[in-house]
């Protein structure tokens, strides 16, 4: 269960070394944030000091009737809310610029650092769980530096300022308000808890709706196939209710604390009326403080339960982080070493391999003392069961593993010697399905080389013998590949997949070829561009077809991660007995 | 119908469906708006309170007076919090009840679907109906009651301050509709953005997982940079949208305080003015004040909720749209029962075209003699594969008939048909549950020994049993975690222990390498065995093991035969034969 394991909470050990490590990536917005806390300041205190403005006029004004003073006290209040509205504004905009300035660098650092890591990282990962990493948890981030960060800010600034203030105009009054608070405190904590577990639930189990949802959907035809809608609904009725159940569960939670939290403001205020009525009479209080103390108790109470909201999204944010760290702390194992060099060219293309061994996991071999040569334009098809290792080998030639034991070089050239860039520049792999990147039929193709011309795409078109069929599509080169989750069938995304690497150029070529029948139509198509793309070039060939080996100059039979056999065809027919029962089982299958 | 008109259909439908679901759930629903409107009259209550506490201080008539109101205060945030705690409960009640059982029916109607409707209907749309558009109507259902209550209490309170002083309070009440009006244009407005939001959010997900897909190739290139850019320009333009946002945020939220303060400066300087005129008494006038803070939360929801009606009428009615939808197979009416036979099937003067007018049969008559095979051949777009689709009726000829047995497959129960009818699809899907489960899926109560025993015909034993759990090992979402050989073979075991009178194999062994289909070619002879079966296939190989070859183009039958003559007698057969295996290198 994919989905799963990425909605884990992660265990947030040190948040204050995880927000210090979080600066790092964008030093230079330090100041931009350090700002926008100042302004933010400027606009929650010049918030409070309005009830103060109020109360001037209660006592200066309306007690003693000056009219005058009731009007300078509304000038004023009205003068500093043209301040607070454009103070809040600002506070408002530069926590979104720095946060989403800060996010947009996130992304790019985090996914650089994916770009950078190994194949071998990519085959022990999950890549559901890889790109969780860079949607679902960058998206908790989101939320929190879109509306997560401002309300902390201003609640907390907020709260402060409330308490000093309501400290300031009455200590008695506030002393019985902090008492009540303290109660709400208290179970605001248990409400947390019992909410979180429950939204945990809820995260869980919206997630198995969602997927058996999906299941039902993709599904349909074989559920129709094999009548089983009645029990695919009974099962998707089952976790339907599960969570119905789990919503429930928050909504039993919700139910209790807000009606908790209203009663409490009600006894605060009760309080404080109390209190405050008690000493206007005896005249200890004039009736202006005491009505800016009840306006001050409306702003206290809200912002305190915001905090605790944003509690959650804080969180959230920080598992997110902690799981951003530990990919970027990840180790890069294929990369350029110090000193390493361009090939020198021209590049000849002569590949081999000396007592190559390689295991994916300590312990288990995948290839075991492999020594083979590929001459400079030579085709060499390696063919063995599945398992065996061949495709292991078209890896390692692509050096998207280093091996174990042993060297892999072209020209002589230790590959591990070689730049990235040029290792990239001179081979090319292409794989068993022809992958396609969402874009135009031109981009695709001129992947390797994006300042390819119009009429370099085809010239390679036309060599390939395929410009007719990309003529014959709606958009031509502009048509989009994925429109609608491929339009094209796999022999055409092949043929995408051979102009692209004809395109690029390379002196060596590995070629998977796909198990599986490509549809007639493009079948011979194929077959020609491909002629075309490996004429004068060294190919190593993956082959899963009699044709493929006839027609190599060599064929190296891989069985259990050893060569067991090499040479022509012909000869490997007549000297290999498992070479040859492997030709019968082809044989049945084309005749 | 102009898009204005038709954005009218969608909110009466919307409206409609919405006023259906509370009404089903009558007496939840009646018990949250009755919370929310005692919270209603409570809220409204204790501000005239604490006005008249300042006027018993005032007044300096001692704290005898004081006390009572006091306790009347606490009594109504007593009574207050039962209020909020029945609207809450309640109101989540009946929205999370409604969204569970429209989510089961709207599945179970999917589920019911012909497959002409799920060739045009993406799973994304499906989805969405289930899960965000459902969520945006559960949304506006949990807000209906306090929504309710609030209405009432704007009036409410506006009656209130203009009876305490109708100058005041109509000045006061002037930011009712300001709030309004101004919540509700700010919630549309990041609506907007944040729809926009999502959108570049799942645009940057696709290249992402376009990137770790692809990961091989972007290395063979070493188009890492590309990639990046890619990536980066997404990421920009989140970061335009969410600005989008941000800047609607910063212009609209501190309007929330300051219109509310707007007010209290109102009450401020009329409200002092006439106090000291002696028009209005000073514990009327903190009332007012704190009438004022009451409105400010309930305002904004209810903006709010009006800014969302749209959206989520616009979701109920696609909904609607769905469920009311009919499936275009159905049951007979008056079904009759299939007759013990030995399953022949015959195609009478059968028509047939797709919606989009793809893949059409022009009138074919077919016998396939009740016990035999027979493998369907022609080139791709030919029609081969909707011959086996019509059998088990996933789709209705348009004219003739199609008999099994004698029996129209119109006239059968579909749970009857399909039982008798099993196939195995090229493009094999596999749930996400154990082997063992997903073989079951064909005959729910086989046994473990007939379990096996298909899966050993299907040559998926050998493999099944190298897996740490064997037969309850769990295969990913859609069987991610197994090859597509190995998928073919466990869905071919599938229709194996379903034991149907008629078998057909859609191009079922594609995906296996060579070897393994020699082997599964074995097994297949026991499997057609005195079984109707029907293969679509292109390897030679798999031919030579049916008793007759039906040779398809543009949709006609063209020959029917034996492989061998077909080979020798239509060199068109070889032909097509030929393009389809013409190996690759």
């Amino acid at each position: 269960m994919k989905y799963m394991s990425s909605a884990g909470d992660y265990k947030v050990d040190r948040p204050g070394r995880l927000v210090s490590r979080a600066g790092r990536i964008a030093p230079d917005l330090k100041w931009p944030f350090i700002g926008t806390i100042g302004i933010t300041s400027v606009a929650t205190i010049v918030r409070l000091l309005g009830p103060l403005v109020i109360k001037g006029g209660i006592d200066q004004g309306i007690s003693k009737g000056d009219k005058q003073a009731i009007l300078t006290a509304t000038a004023i209040f009205v003068g500093l809310l043209v301040i607070q509205y454009f103070a809040a504004a600002i506070s408002q905009w530069s926590v979104a610029v720095v946060g989403e300035r800060y996010l947009v660098r996130l992304r790019s650092v985090v996914f650089s650092k994916l770009l950078r890591l190994d194949m071998g990282f990519y085959s022990r990962s999950k890549s559901g769980v890889l790109v969780s990493r860079m949607t679902s948890d960058i998206e908790s981030l989101q939320e929190f530096a879109s509306d997560g960060a401002v309300l902390a800010l201003t609640n907390l600034l907020t709260v402060v300022g409330v308490a000093v203030a309501l400290a300031l105009v009455d200590w008695q009054m506030a002393l019985a308000v902090f008492g009540v608070v303290g109660v709400l405190l208290g179970v605001s904590v248990i409400f947390q808890r019992q909410a979180r577990r429950a939204y945990d639930q809820v995260r869980e189990r919206i997630g198995r709706v969602l997927a058996t949802l999906q299941e039902g959907i993709t599904g349909v035809r074989v559920v129709q196939a094999f009548t089983q809608e009645v029990s695919q609904a009974s099962t998707f009725g089952r976790v339907n209710e599960r969570y119905f159940e789990a919503n429930m569960a928050a909504a039993r939670a919700i139910s209790w604390y807000f009606p908790v939290v209203a009663l409490l403001r009600i006894v605060a205020l009760a309080a404080a009326l109390g209190i405050g009525a008690t000493r206007v009479l005896d005249g200890s209080l004039t009736i202006g403080t005491l009505v800016a103390f009840l306006l001050y108790l409306d702003w206290f109470f809200q912002p305190i339960i915001n905090l605790s909201n944003v509690y959650n999204l804080l969180q959230s944010a920080l598992s997110a982080l902690a799981k951003l760290f530990e990919l970027s702390d990840e180790p890069v194992v294929i990369d350029d070493r110090p000193g390493a060099y361009d090939f020198p060219a021209p590049v000849a293309g002569a590949v081999s391999l000396d007592g190559v061994s390689f295991s994916y996991e300590p312990g288990t071999p995948v290839l075991a003392d492999i020594t083979m040569a590929v001459g400079t334009g030579e085709r060499v098809a390696i063919v063995g069961e599945t398992g065996s290792g061949k495709s292991t080998i078209a890896k390692l030639i692509m050096r998207f593993y280093d091996p174990t034991v042993g060297t892999v070089s072209i020209d002589g050239h230790d590959l591990r010697d070689i730049t990235e860039r040029s290792r990239s520049d001179t081979l090319a792999l292409i794989p068993q399905d022809g992958f396609l990147f969402a874009g135009t039929l031109r981009e695709n193709i001129a992947y390797a080389d994006v300042s390819a011309s119009d009429e370099a795409v085809w010239n390679v078109l036309r060599a390939m013998g395929i410009d007719d069929w990309v003529r014959s599509l709606p958009d031509g080169l502009d048509t989009e590949v994925r429109e609608r989750g491929g339009r094209f069938s796999s022999g055409e995304r092949q043929l995408v997949a051979l102009a692209r690497a004809f395109l690029s150029d390379p002196a060596v070529i590995v070629l998977d070829e796909a198990t599986s029948n490509l549809d007639p139509g493009t079948e011979i198509q194929v077959e020609g561009a491909l002629r075309v793309l490996l004429a004068g070039r060294t190919s190593v060939v993956i082959a899963h077809r009699l044709r493929s080996a006839e027609r190599a100059d060599r064929v190296v039979m891989i069985d259990a991660g050893r060569i067991i056999a090499e040479g022509t065809h012909e000869e490997l027919a007549e000297r290999s007995p498992k070479y040859r029962e492997l030709v019968e089982v082809w044989q049945r299958g084309t005749r | 119908m102009s898009e204005h008109q038709s954005r009218l259909g969608d909110l009466k439908v919307g409206i409609a469906l919405l006023w259906r679901v509370l009404i089903s759930y009558r007496r939840i629903a009646a018990l949250s708006i009755v919370g929310a409107l005692i919270w209603m009259s409570m809220v409204v209550t204790v501000p005239y309170l604490v006005g008249r506490v300042i006027d018993v201080v005032v007044s300096g008539s001692g704290m005898s007076g004081v006390w009572p109101l006091l306790g009347l205060i606490i009594l109504a945030g007593a009574t207050q919090a039962v209020g909020i705690s029945m609207r809450r409960y309640f109101g989540f009640k009946v929205s999370y009840r409604a969204e569970a059982d429209l989510r089961n029916d709207i599945f179970t109607h999917i589920q019911r679907m012909a497959f002409s409707f799920h060739d045009v209907t993406s799973t994304g749309e499906l989805m969405a109906r289930a899960s965000s558009d459902l969520s945006q109507l559960r949304l506006i259902l949990a807000m209906a009651p306090i929504t309710l209550a609030n209405l009432v209490m704007f009036i409410v309170v506006t009656i209130v301050l203009v009876i305490i002083d109708p100058i005041l309070g109509l000045t006061a009440a002037l930011m009712v509709p300001a709030l309004l009006y101004t919540s509700g244009r700010f919630a549309s407005k990041v609506v907007g953005f944040s729809f926009d939001l999502q959108q570049r959010l799942a645009e940057l997900s696709h290249v992402v997982e376009e990137t770790v897909s692809g990961i091989e190739v972007v290395k063979s290139y070493g188009q890492e940079a590309q990639q990046q850019k890619r990536l980066d320009d997404k990421a920009e333009t989140i970061y335009d949208a969410a600005m989008g946002m941000a800047n609607q945020r910063a212009i609209y939220r501190p309007l929330f305080e300051i219109i509310p303060a707007l007010g209290t400066v109102a009450v401020l300087s009329v409200g002092g003015l006439r106090v000291v005129d002696g028009a209005l008494t000073f514990g009327e006038f903190v009332a007012f004040t704190q009438y004022l803070a009451t409105l400010v939360l309930p305002l904004m929801i209810t903006g709010w909720f009006f800014a969302n009606l749209p959206r989520s009428a616009a979701a109920a009615s696609r909904i609607d749209t769905l469920l009311a939808t009919a499936p275009e197979i159905s049951e007979p009416r008056h079904p009759e029962h299939l007759k013990p036979g030995k399953g022949e099937v015959r195609f009478n003067s059968v028509s047939f075209s797709y919606p989009d007018g793809a893949s059409v049969l022009r009138d074919v008559n077919l016998v396939i003699p009740g016990g035999t095979s027979v493998g369907v051949v022609g080139a791709t777009g030919s029609g081969k594969s909707t011959i086996a689709h019509l059998i088990p009726r996933f789709y209705d000829v348009a004219q003739g008939s199609i008999t099994i047995d004698g029996i129209d497959v119109r006239e059968l129960r579909l749970d009857e048909l399909r039982s008798e009818v099993a196939v195995v699809f090229q493009e094999s899907y596999l749930f996400s549950a154990s082997i063992e489960e997903n073989i079951r899926v064909g005959d729910p109560m086989a046994s473990d020994e007939r379990v096996r025993s298909a899966a050993r015909l299907a040559k998926a034993h050998d493999f099944i049993c190298g897996f740490a759990d064997g037969y309850a090992t769990v295969v990913g979402e859609r069987g991610s975690t197994l090859s597509g050989g190995q998928r073919q073979r466990v869905s071919l075991a599938r229709g194996v222990v379903r034991d149907p009178r008629i078998l057909i194999l859609d191009d079922a062994t594609s995906s296996v390498d060579a070897i393994v289909e020699a082997e599964i070619q074995e097994a297949l002879k026991q499997v057609m065995a005195g079984r109707t079966t029907v293969i679509i296939a292109h390897r030679t190989s798999t031919l030579a093991l049916v008793d007759n070859v039906v040779f398809i183009e543009d949709g006609r039958v063209v020959a029917f035969g034996p492989h061998h003559e077909l080979l020798e007698t239509i060199p068109r057969y070889a032909e097509v034969l030929a393009a389809e295996t013409g190996a690759a290198v």
